[in-house]
């Protein structure tokens, strides 16, 4: 991080609230202002599935160290449209560099570069992860020096995607066996082929192989559109 | 730029051939292009007779069937497992499938696009050969190893022979003549050409005395050659004929047969008696004939859209349309003809996408379904020119209700609205940009306020109003009460007649298009952003020449004719001291709707930013001479509706 960046940290955290807003962000928000219609069926939406790596499991604190995501379109994941980045941090986490073996970042992106790509990349599609508010609170922290406030898209977790599919609407995950609805069961139940884990790219890959098996379930059982996928 | 997600793919694909048999940098790059599909048991990835799609398929888990379906009854032929590579027939072109595909597990597929591997096919030898072998072999799938229990399935699989024919649909499903047409090498180029129109016949075979393929020709060859070189019409045929000629014997493997023509890009092969050019000529295959084989004519397409209610079902024959579209442009078919085609099945796809919506919302609004109106496409696709997928320009007309009644009106015509785009977008077509969709409010309305619309934009011709004028101006009624539009069309003439100086406004507007050639008579291109260096074909040359043939359409009072090269022929006949220019206008604007969907087709987009420097000399200078009736007929506009005296 340059000297200058670290300022404007600063300043950012003594004036939160009151960045300015780069055009970027303008441009995203007015993006989404136009709505997806409700009867618009699965195969025609896109998809961004994302995930990310931290320095740990504190939302409020800990930093991004890598991002990866890939696109869904006509129910067919895009290779050619997957991204991975990886971040300069300054928190060093031990335990965090045993799970993602990440200790000097590659070719680390700049937090301004980061934005505006990122704000781009996701456009107005559905995003998706796997147990994605936790992700979506840490990339928040990330945009808010350049005046971003929250996710305008429409927003769907595969962990609650795949509990409502199984389960029903009102299943409380908190009865059920502890890490039934993790990833990586979540794979192995729905035949996805694991290879690598824990990498930001590695893991929405997965995830992404993932909703395209859930998608085709909730179509069967007559979810067929939109609205009655976000519901 | 490798990610871990192009890592994996490319590492999967690299245990397999004949992708292992790729360098590094190829193999990242067909890695990168892959979509990957996910189909549940018993989901079928493709029918037989289906267009083949423009991929061929990685099984990367799972299990798929390959499955022969004869009088109903269902025989599999393969069962792929991990690796396997299946539905390569897409690489010969977009040819219909001869087997179905079935998951019979949950299967993870990669996706290949043709386009990637076709590259790859010419430049590798070992990737082509392997794909050579599979099909000659008459094996649909390409297999790695054959393991145990595959070897086992195809020992138990009888008729081993009878595999290479079901490849294709089987040799007997063609037609192709064996009375041929032939004539001397020292024949001339009249005497041929008359030999061909006697017949009726597009090619003709040279062959010397003793019957032996020497060449061929074609109506197509003549034009082309003869016109490019500047030839007298009493040049031998031995001098413009293509030669040497492909030949086989009749009774030889048709999967050989086929991916000879295919691969050699050649729209005749001949047949002889021992399959050499030194024995005599027996007969003579078209891929004409091969297309027309293959059930891809368009009263099949419009039989079978008539016959569906599904969504995925209409995409797909609108897909197959396109292949025929492509088949027709190469091979010259009159564009009236082609338009006319692809305008019908347009239309019956919107019709469809109609009464699907108006059924799933009749319970919902009892009443308002009873309201009569009238659905209608502008712009291009009214003015029945629209042959590739792009933009949607579309409204409602409804009639005029009580004021109480409006709002729930309203509600039902843009929920109706609503779906028919969201059904038109499914089957492949492009949203308007600037949203003159039927489910925008502002084009959803009374008949009394669209009169009013009109009115405005005819009373202030401001650069908006006429902006909208030239779109809606262009309207056509698909479906409904048609009578909508004759009493709009009639309203619009009033107006006119009564505000003559709107003909004066739209005229200053027809000629803000920039010319399409600078002053040292080369192409103006873009100058800059992505389309850097082309040349925009539909904003420099066919947009002017839709506007002229409108506006002076519209000076004449002529009802009823919305294509751009019918209302120059119109055009002709009322203004008998310029009919050869507004012939020539039409031909031009033939030719350009030509060029832009052949560049459309090829690089699957819009077709509308053309590349000068990729068009052959005599395409170049085609395009050149289309631009000379646009010249004069601006000339002509210009003095007849003064506007050099008609201030800004």
């Amino acid at each position: 991080m340059t000297i200058l960046e670290a300022d404007m940290r600063w300043w950012n955290f003594l004036f939160s609230g009151t960045q300015p807003k780069a055009d970027f962000v303008t441009a995203y928000e007015e993006k989404n202002q136009e709505k997806t219609p409700g009867n618009r069926p699965i195969s025609q939406l896109n998809f961004v599935v994302l995930d990310t790596e931290t320095t740990g499991l504190n939302s409020e604190k800990d930093d991004l160290v890598s991002f990866g995501a890939v696109l869904i379109r006509n129910e067919k994941i895009l290779v050619n449209s997957s991204r991975e980045y990886f971040f300069t941090t300054n928190i060093l986490n031990r335990e965090s560099i045993k799970i993602h073996e990440i200790i000097e970042p590659k070719n680390p992106v700049s937090d301004e570069f980061f934005a505006e790509e990122f704000l781009k990349y996701i456009d107005k599609h559905i995003i998706v992860g796997h147990h994605i508010g936790f992700d979506l609170k840490v990339i928040e922290r990330k945009l808010a020096p350049f005046g971003f406030k929250n996710f305008k898209n429409p927003i769907l977790d595969t962990q609650y995607l795949a509990t409502r599919l199984e389960k029903g609407y009102h299943y409380d995950l908190r009865t059920g066996k502890p890490g039934e609805y993790s990833l990586d069961s979540l794979c192995e139940r729905h035949e996805v082929p694991i290879d690598d884990r824990h990498t930001a790219a590695g893991d929405a890959f997965l995830t992404a192989q993932l909703l395209l098996k859930l998608l085709k379930k909730a179509e069967k059982i007559g979810v067929k559109d939109f609205k009655s996928l976000m519901r | 730029m490798s990610n871990v997600i192009i890592r994996r793919v490319k590492e999967f694909l690299k245990l397999y051939p004949p992708f292992s048999f790729l360098e590094d940098a190829p193999l990242e790059e067909v890695a990168e292009s892959v979509e990957i599909r996910f189909f549940s048991k018993d989901e079928l990835l493709f029918s037989k007779g289906d267009q083949a799609q423009n991929c061929f398929f990685v099984l990367r888990q799972g299990s798929v069937t390959l499955l022969d379906t004869r009088d109903d009854k269902k025989s599999i032929i393969e069962v792929c497992d991990e690796g396997d590579v299946f539905g390569v027939l897409a690489l010969l072109g977009q040819r219909p499938y001869i087997l179905s595909a079935q998951a019979t597990e949950d299967s993870l597929v990669y996706a290949v696009p043709v386009s990637v591997f076709e590259k790859l096919l010419k430049e590798n030898s070992r990737v082509s050969l392997y794909f050579a072998a599979g099909f000659a072999s008459g094996q649909v799938v390409v297999r790695n190893d054959l393991s145990e229990s595959q070897k086992a399935r195809s020992v138990l699989q009888k008729n081993q022979e009878d595999r290479g024919l079901l490849i294709f649909t089987g040799r007997s499903d063609f037609n192709y003549s064996k009375d041929v047409l032939s004539c001397g090498p020292q024949t001339s180029i009249k005497e041929a050409a008359s030999l061909m129109e006697s017949k009726n016949v597009g090619s003709i075979v040279i062959v010397n005395e003793l019957f032996h393929p020497l060449g061929i020709i074609t109506d197509k060859d003549i034009r082309n050659r003869l016109v490019s070189k500047g030839l007298p019409n009493t040049t031998p045929v031995s001098d413009l004929m293509s030669s040497p000629v492909l030949t086989k014997k009749q009774d030889s493997d048709f999967s050989d047969l086929y991916l000879t023509m295919v691969k050699s890009r050649l729209h005749h092969l001949i047949f002889t008696e021992n399959g050499t050019p030194e024995s005599p000529v027996t007969g003579v295959l078209s891929d004409h004939d091969l297309l027309l084989s293959q059930g891809n004519s368009p009263a099949v397409l419009i039989k079978a859209l008539m016959n569906t209610e599904d969504i995925a079902e209409m995409a797909a024959i609108r897909n197959r349309a396109e292949s025929l579209l492509r088949y027709y442009l190469e091979n010259e078919v009159t564009m009236d003809f082609v338009a006319n085609i692809i305008s019908e099945i347009n239309d019956i796809i919107i019709e469809k996408a109609i009464r699907i919506s108006q059924n799933q919302l009749e319970k919902e609004f009892p009443e308002q379904s009873q309201v009569k109106f009238c659905f209608v496409s502008l712009g291009s696709e009214g003015r029945e020119e629209q042959l590739l997928r792009t933009d949607l320009d579309n409204a409602i007309i409804f009639e005029d209700v009580p004021e109480n009644a409006f709002e729930k009106t309203q509600q039902y015509f843009l929920e109706m609205g609503e779906k028919i785009v969201e059904i038109l977008l499914a089957c492949g077509f492009q949203p308007c940009p600037a949203k003159m969709m039927a489910n925008n409010p502002l084009w959803c309305q009374p008949l009394a306020v669209w009169k009013n619309y009109f009115s405005d934009w005819i009373l202030s011709p401001n650069q908006n109003a006429l902006m909208k004028a030239t779109i809606f101006f262009d309207f056509r009624a698909i479906y409904g009460t048609k009578r909508f539009i004759s009493v709009l069309r009639e309203h619009i003439y009033r107006e006119i007649s009564s505000k003559n100086i709107f003909l004066n406004f739209l005229a200053k507007n027809a000629l803000l298009n920039p010319p399409p050639l600078g002053f040292f008579r080369n192409f103006i291109l873009e100058k800059s952003g992505e389309q850097k260096d082309k040349f925009d074909i539909k904003l420099r040359a066919m947009m002017p020449l839709a506007d002229i043939a409108r506006l002076l359409i519209l000076s004449h009072n002529v009802v009823g004719i919305n294509n751009t090269f019918r209302r120059f022929e119109k055009l002709a006949e009322l203004e008998p001291n310029h009919s050869e220019l507004m012939r020539e206008a039409g031909k031009a604007y033939e030719i350009l709707m030509r060029m832009r969907a052949i560049e459309g087709i090829t690089h699957n987009n819009s077709g509308r930013y053309i590349n000068p420097e990729k068009l052959g000399k005599l395409q170049r200078q085609m395009l050149k001479n289309t631009f000379y009736p646009i010249d004069e007929l601006q000339k002509i506009i210009k003095v007849r509706f003064q506007l050099d005296y008609f201030g800004s």
